[in-house]
């Protein structure tokens, strides 16, 4: 197993006296106001982030693969001919019929009329919907950035109680009929899962611990923006809700997991209560899960949604920008932990928004209210207004 | 003697834990001597992967955690065996 270095050794996190210099590679709180002095000094590490970041926007999709963790996938030439215009789907699902081999019985193409079967029709939509956040509003063409087909494989399995990103394609059971229903029913489950694929293009962050939290919360993140893009759903009136309507009725619960309130989706005898931690102080430690890699995610989950609610509007336009480009800027380490992340977030939101704008400082207050920095001081009331001077004898009074 | 086994992770990362106590099976020799039988000593770590589920089997003095691909041949058994003794 993949072991992280730092504090994410054994799934286990200290936290430990601030230490800037140990701010990439430990698990430190770091004082808000420190953070905005390093943003705001011309640091080197902050330097390089932005300049890396700043390369990125360039989109040379050659460079990303090469700096990134992942290959490239082989096309076949069939599909690639002729040239595909860039931001195009290129969406194939397969029925795997109950079995669990991939990639099944191929069931629909790129451009093929909808079918009967619910979780074949909704697997190609819900790729379509994250290919069209992705290229639209992020100018990311594909899961790799270069147009890599999508693929998905549905009907995996009996029963399966699962979906994931297996690092060429999207798989989803059907559930067990008990708990869960299809994993395809959820736009924020299908746009999770292939985030995934993007996370492992780009920042590549190890899953396990910390880094594997905020993979996790990555994924999320982009799986809500999915679901509201396609919903045209603004901050407010959008669930923040991960996997809505993958419950059966007999479960007490909403979904798998609640951004804007973390521990609070889902309170049921069987699965028991929603178990994500809203700030640190409720950080859990566990061998089990990578770490805690779906529990901890609940920390970052809800500093996103902390800024999109204090930015206002839609969530995938200054909040969706902050989070896409510190994912793909370079500037995270694939070991990054939550302060590293937080400090990313702030230096991309005050080179695109502003040093000290709205977005920096609702950045900056979200983290420091998960307890992921310490707690922001308020902005320092104005110094009241000088008393006019009293009337002092000998001094002549202007006329009234 | 009693095992107990726990899945976590999934993109629902949901635990769910099973447990059977052998003595209290209709056929507890069977059960001990497939225990015994396992590979214990025979798994390796493996590389986490997003969203899969991982098992942690405890049968003591034995306790192994599997990624969800090494949960084959007698491990899926195991599995299997010990929910539908949980009827699920």
């Amino acid at each position: 197993m993949t072991k992280t270095r730092g504090c994410n050794v054994g799934g286990r996190c200290q936290t430990l006296h601030m230490d800037t210099r140990e701010l990439h590679t430990t698990c430190t709180i770091v004082p808000p106001y420190l953070l905005v002095r390093l943003a705001k000094l011309d640091d080197p590490r902050f330097a390089q982030a932005a300049a890396a970041a700043r390369a990125s926007l360039l989109r040379d999709s050659q460079i990303r693969q090469l700096r990134g963790g992942a290959h490239p996938f082989p096309y076949s030439g069939a599909r690639t001919l002729p040239a595909r215009t860039p931001g195009e789907s290129d969406r194939t699902i397969s029925d795997a019929g109950g079995q669990e081999r991939l990639p099944g019985r191929r069931v629909r193409a790129e451009g093929q009329p909808a079918g009967t079967d619910p979780a074949t029709n909704e697997a190609y939509d819900g790729l379509g919907a994250t290919q069209n956040l992705f290229w639209t509003q992020f100018g990311r063409d594909s899961i790799d950035g270069n147009g890599l087909p999508m693929d998905a494989t549905v009907h995996y399995g009996k029963q399966y109680d699962n979906a994931f990103w297996d690092g060429e394609r999207m798989v989803f059971g059907d559930g067990d009929g008990q708990v869960f229903t299809r994993f395809t029913i959820s736009p924020s489950v299908i746009g999770h899962e292939l985030t995934h694929g993007v996370t492992q293009f780009t920042a590549n962050l190890t899953y396990q611990g910390q880094s594997g939290a905020l993979n996790e919360s990555i994924s999320d993140v982009f799986g809500a923006l999915v679901e509201q893009h396609v919903k045209n759903q603004s901050t407010a009136d959008a669930s923040w809700l991960i996997g809505e309507g993958l419950f059966t009725d007999q479960v007490e619960g909403v979904a798998l997991r609640s951004m804007k309130a973390p521990g609070t989706a889902y309170n049921d005898d069987v699965l028991g209560k929603d178990p994500q931690p809203d700030t640190m102080a409720g950080y859990v430690e566990t061998e089990d899960d990578n770490g805690g890699v779906h529990l901890n995610s609940g920390i970052p989950n809800r500093a996103f949604y902390l800024v999109a609610d204090a930015l206002g509007g839609n969530a995938w336009e200054t909040p969706g920008h902050i989070w896409y480009e510190t994912l793909t800027g370079g500037a995270l380490a694939s070991t990054s932990d939550f302060v590293a992340f937080a400090a990313a977030t702030a230096d991309t939101a005050a080179r695109l928004y502003g040093n000290g704008g709205a977005a920096h400082d609702a950045v900056m207050r979200a983290w420091a209210t998960v307890g992921v920095v310490a707690a922001i001081p308020s902005p320092l009331p104005q110094q009241p207004a000088p008393p006019p001077p009293p009337s002092r004898p000998g001094v002549p009074r202007p006329p009234e | 003697m009693k095992v107990i086994v726990s899945r976590s992770g999934g993109t629902a990362g949901i635990r769910l834990t099973w447990e059977v106590r052998v003595e209290e099976q209709p056929d507890p020799n069977t059960w001990a001597e497939f225990l015994n039988s396992l590979p214990w000593d025979d798994v390796t770590d493996s590389e986490a992967t997003p969203d899969r589920f991982a098992y942690r089997i405890r049968c003591a003095p034995h306790e192994v955690v599997l990624a969800e691909p090494q949960v084959n041949g007698p491990w899926r058994d195991l599995v299997n065996r010990v929910r539908a003794a949980n009827g699920m």
